[in-house]
């Protein structure tokens, strides 16, 4: 069953290791080079058709076992564990953007700009999942941007099959990264941090070259080019595609998710640089509103940058940023957590629930941009919410099990299983996840895929049903 | 405003019937003098007459009962009785309206968190009315998860109406509201009798005794001691409390059935009671393990003697304690306010969403699963071989999720106020649940009372959102529910 899927597998390894400057990228490259060839060469006879079930196997393995390869550079060159530096390729190629690794300024520059493309390469497996693979699958409603549903959403489906609608998809998200790099360029870094911040911008993941992340440049033009390209990567590609396409603005407006996702990110913004002005952690409100700006943002859309040490803040703003995380980014985006489509929805739920507490026999559809939401889809989105509430919680027991405090263990759970980056208190903006106990380590490497394969992927190939023949 | 007035006229009769209730610890006041009888005379003719006086003005609108009119019934129920439950709190014990609105609502909604230390100090009366609210609320609570909220379908209660098949046909008792409160009051009434002469057997004072009895039915948490249990020190009032406990926290309805039919067949039928028992179970012999590794305890015995009554206490949303138990390493305390979030069964006096809805939300998110892996299939999630219907799955699965936000939202209002994220979200998670003491600073050796006004009422709000079952106080919120 397995045989075709395997074949793909060292397709994509192959063109992922175009980059062996050291002896341990050489190393690196030859080992995942032979595996995978060795792979193909076994199974080349078995080109049958992909099933559903193979889907689910194949993105879980290419989430799970491409880090491996992935983290024998850094495990090589740095003198890290298998479990760190495991843990270090997941959060990039899940665009989460935690790390373990302090002074990244005297790190090889290969070895950063690995990290910055493990981010970007996560992203752009990310979008095709999101936008092609698992509607396919049906993901906790995803199948809502099948081809089947009537109505706008059915241009957000592009060309049918899977490899143009990448093929689109990747030219767009290119595009704009190669203008988010001449922009911080234009901004003032240098060619490098810029091509590796462009990277980390863009996948939406929050690796950065320097330890103080964007506090090193201290400079506001930098973080405007950052919050414009961050906002942007936390659009769905498919409508960044439809406007490239169309070269006109009417796919945002068309788009359900962007006003609730623009209105709610820039309200949270104004809502606590107020408060930190009221609270006199800033002198006047424009300093204010630059921190706010800059973190909220990067925070919001699970980015993960940071321009100042926001865990000083009174606790309510960054436990706010976090909780924004959770829903903020959009479908099909290269963002984490429910997503706003799936946010909305839960919503209009609730309150459909309230009205026919009160008119107990009307019939309310749920409707999403003027098109009812189909029952199944409802029960799945609600699954969903539920199923990633349970997630945060039972995980958060775990950390707090092997002994960590509350705070550090809620945090950490929630900026990996959102794929956000730093967390609060221990594992705060000012410090790494290398305060973490191995155990602890493994729990949120496995909190990041849960995030990003969308609990679902991941829980039905841990189920026995799926295993029986 | 005029299409309100059959309904202030039930409410006026309640009102009258409160009153009354009120005039108990009026009685016991005079009776033992001690000095406290005074705020409770005050208090029983100002609800008197504001009871006759609603009554009796509008005695001439008599009309049927609507769907809408519950709900609002039911708000002002939990709402404004506080209020006149407050009276002689705020006039006996030098306290501000805020906390003695919170002390009473925390006593109507059978929750327990207190805002009063120098409990041993207090009037016998005081300590009496506190106790009595407890058991009040359960009153109501138990008519109102079985025979009102299945009326108004709140989060898939419609699940206990006479329309659904199979087994919990039987649930529905004999179909009109007022026979369906007696026989379940009668229950109610017969283990609150039978805990009282437990207690009063090993070793309390009658009062006490009886104090506590209604404190552990209605599952609340007020004792009349600062040291709560721990004041007795005694193996077997724990014992005799986590006996009650436990049973409060089954479904009134399944004991009816039972004390009626004179046979233990419908304890075996209800679907909550082995999850129920079984989580309760495996989370003491975990618990019990988990602090015995640590070295809290020394001895087997010890560890699981206090882990099993705190986490009875707490996950059927008792409240009460025998040890100072934020000492404990702080999963344990997590964990045990967790269980409180879905152990209670329906029907019973304990807060949080039920078991019956965690059980839903567990099938049908493993029903997700499977259809992933086969989109075409039916699976109906099942209960007990009975089909749930899809309005009932999508009110349950709504419920979950507001559940859920409403958690968020206060804990983030409550971080937003400057408090601490563990003391913000325990006390959130406290008063949701209905189990009264949270951690940190509003922990077991603590009370509410370090909260200031705007955090007390977050929590008095929190309440009443866990005790009306989130739905039926949001919806009398809603700007829809007040169009003609």
């Amino acid at each position: 069953m397995g045989f075709a899927l395997t074949m793909l597998v060292p397709l994509g390894l192959s063109w992922l290791w175009q980059d062996g400057a050291t002896s341990a990228y050489d190393e690196a490259f030859w080992l995942s080079f032979g595996t995978g060839l060795g792979l193909w060469w076994a199974a080349r006879h078995a080109t049958t058709d992909l099933k559903v079930r193979d889907g689910f196997l194949m993105v879980v393995m290419v989430w799970t076992l491409l880090p491996v390869y992935a983290s024998l550079p850094l495990m090589l060159q740095l003198d890290i564990s298998f479990t760190d530096a495991y843990f270090e390729a997941v959060s990039g190629l899940t665009t989460t953007g935690a790390t373990v690794l302090a002074n990244l300024d005297t790190l090889p520059i290969s070895i950063n700009l690995w990290r910055g493309m493990l981010v970007w390469l996560g992203g752009m497996g990310l979008i095709v999942l999101a936008v092609a693979v698992l509607p396919l699958l049906g993901i906790g409603g995803r199948q809502m941007f099948k081809a089947e549903t009537p109505g706008p959403m059915k241009d957000a489906q592009l060309t049918p099959r899977m490899t143009h609608t990448a093929k689109g998809l990747w030219a767009v998200y290119a595009a704009i990264t190669c203008a988010c790099a001449l922009a911080f360029k234009w901004a003032g870094m240098d060619w490098f941090d810029a091509t590796m911040h462009a990277f980390t911008t863009m996948g939406l993941g929050g690796f950065s070259s320097h330890d103080a992340s964007f506090g090193f440049w201290d400079a506001p033009a930098i973080e405007a080019v950052a919050i414009f390209f961050m906002l942007l990567a936390g659009i769905n590609f498919a409508t960044h595609f439809l406007a490239v396409h169309g070269r006109s603005l009417k796919p945002y407006r068309h788009d359900p998710e962007v006003g609730w996702y623009l209105a709610v990110v820039i309200g949270s913004v104004f809502g606590i640089a107020i408060y930190l002005t009221v609270l006199d952690i800033y002198p006047d409100f424009g300093t204010a509103l630059r921190f706010a700006a800059f973190n909220v943002v990067s925070i919001a859309t699970t980015t993960g940058f940071a321009n100042t040490d926001y865990n000083l803040w009174p606790a309510f703003a960054p436990l706010w940023m976090l909780f924004l995380s959770s829903f903020a980014t959009s479908a099909g985006s290269t963002g984490g957590g429910i997503k706003m489509m799936r946010a909305i929805i839960l919503f209009k739920q609730v309150y459909r629930e309230l009205m026919r507490a009160m008119h107990p026999n009307a019939v309310w559809p749920v409707r999403v941009g003027g098109i009812p939401v189909e029952r199944k889809i409802l029960f799945a989105v609600l699954a969903f919410g539920f199923i990633y509430m349970v997630a945060v919680a039972a995980l958060t027991l775990l950390m707090s099990l092997s002994g960590l405090d509350t705070i550090t263990a809620f945090s950490a759970v929630i900026a990996s299983i959102n794929n956000t980056g730093p967390g609060l208190n221990q594992v705060g903006p000012a410090t790494t996840f290398a305060i973490l106990n191995d155990f602890q380590t493994w729990i949120c490497t496995f909190a990041m895929l849960l995030g990003r394969l969308e609990i679902f992927t991941l829980l039905v190939v841990l189920t026995p049903a799926f295993w029986r023949k | 405003m005029h299409r309100f007035y059959p309904l202030l006229r039930v409410f006026g009769a309640l009102l009258i019937g409160f009153s009354f209730c009120l005039a108990v610890p009026m009685a016991l006041s005079w009776y033992v003098g001690d000095g406290a009888h005074s705020a409770f005379d005050e208090a029983f003719v100002a609800t008197l007459a504001c009871g006759l006086g609603l009554f009796v003005s509008l005695y001439r609108e008599r009309r049927e009962m609507k769907v809408r009119d519950g709900f609002l019934l039911v708000v002002l129920l939990w709402t404004v009785l506080p209020f006149f439950a407050s009276l002689p709190l705020y006039l006996q014990l030098d306290m501000s309206f805020t906390d003695a609105y919170f002390e009473a609502t925390s006593g109507l909604t059978a929750t327990g968190s207190t805002v009063i230390s120098g409990l041993d100090r207090l009037p016998l009366s005081i300590n009496f009315w506190r106790t009595f609210m407890h058991w009040i609320g359960g009153m109501g609570v138990v008519v109102l998860a079985v025979a009102i909220l299945p009326l108004l379908g709140i989060g898939g209660r419609q699940m206990f109406k006479a329309e659904v098949p199979g087994p919990m046909k039987e649930s529905s008792l004999t179909p009109r509201i007022a026979e369906t409160a007696k026989g379940l009051w009668g229950v109610y009434l017969i283990l609150t009798i039978a805990c009282a002469f437990s207690l009063w057997a090993f070793g309390m004072e009658p009062w006490d005794a009886v104090m506590h009895a209604f404190t552990t039915l209605g599952l609340g948490g007020f004792s009349s001691k600062d040291a709560s249990l721990g004041y007795y020190a005694s193996f077997e009032i724990e014992v005799t409390v986590m006996f009650f406990a436990l049973l409060s926290g089954i479904n009134y309805a399944t004991h009816f059935l039972v004390l009626h039919g004179r046979s233990l067949a419908p304890y075996r039928r209800d679907p909550e009671l082995p999850y129920f028992f079984g989580v309760l179970a495996i989370s003491i012999l975990a618990l019990t393990f988990y602090l015995l590794a640590l070295g809290t305890f020394d001895t087997f015995g010890t560890a699981l003697r206090y882990v099993a009554f705190h986490s009875i206490s707490l996950a059927t949303s008792l409240g009460l304690a025998t040890t100072d138990y934020g000492q404990w390493p702080f999963f344990a305390q997590i964990w045990m306010l967790f269980l409180g979030s879905f152990i209670a069964c329906s029907g019973s006096t304990g807060g949080g969403v039920k078991m019956i809805r965690a059980m839903i939300l567990y099938k049908q998110v493993y029903r997700e699963l499977l259809r992933a892996m086969h989109p075409s299939a039916i699976w109906p999630v099942r209960i007990r071989g009975a089909v749930i219907p899809q309005n009932v799955l999508t009110g349950v699965m709504a419920f979950g999720f507001v559940y859920s936000v409403s958690m968020v939202t206060l804990t983030l209002l409550m971080v937003a106020s400057g408090l601490d994220i563990v003391t913000a979200f325990s006390a959130v998670v406290a008063t949701l649940n209905n189990t009264g003491p949270g951690l940190n600073l509003v922990g077991p050796a603590a009370t509410f009372a370090v909260l200031n006004d705007f955090q007390t009422w977050v929590c008095t709000f929190a309440m009443l959102l866990g005790r009306l079952e989130i739905f039926t106080l949001l919806v009398v919120l809603t700007p829809a529910f007040w169009r003609k």
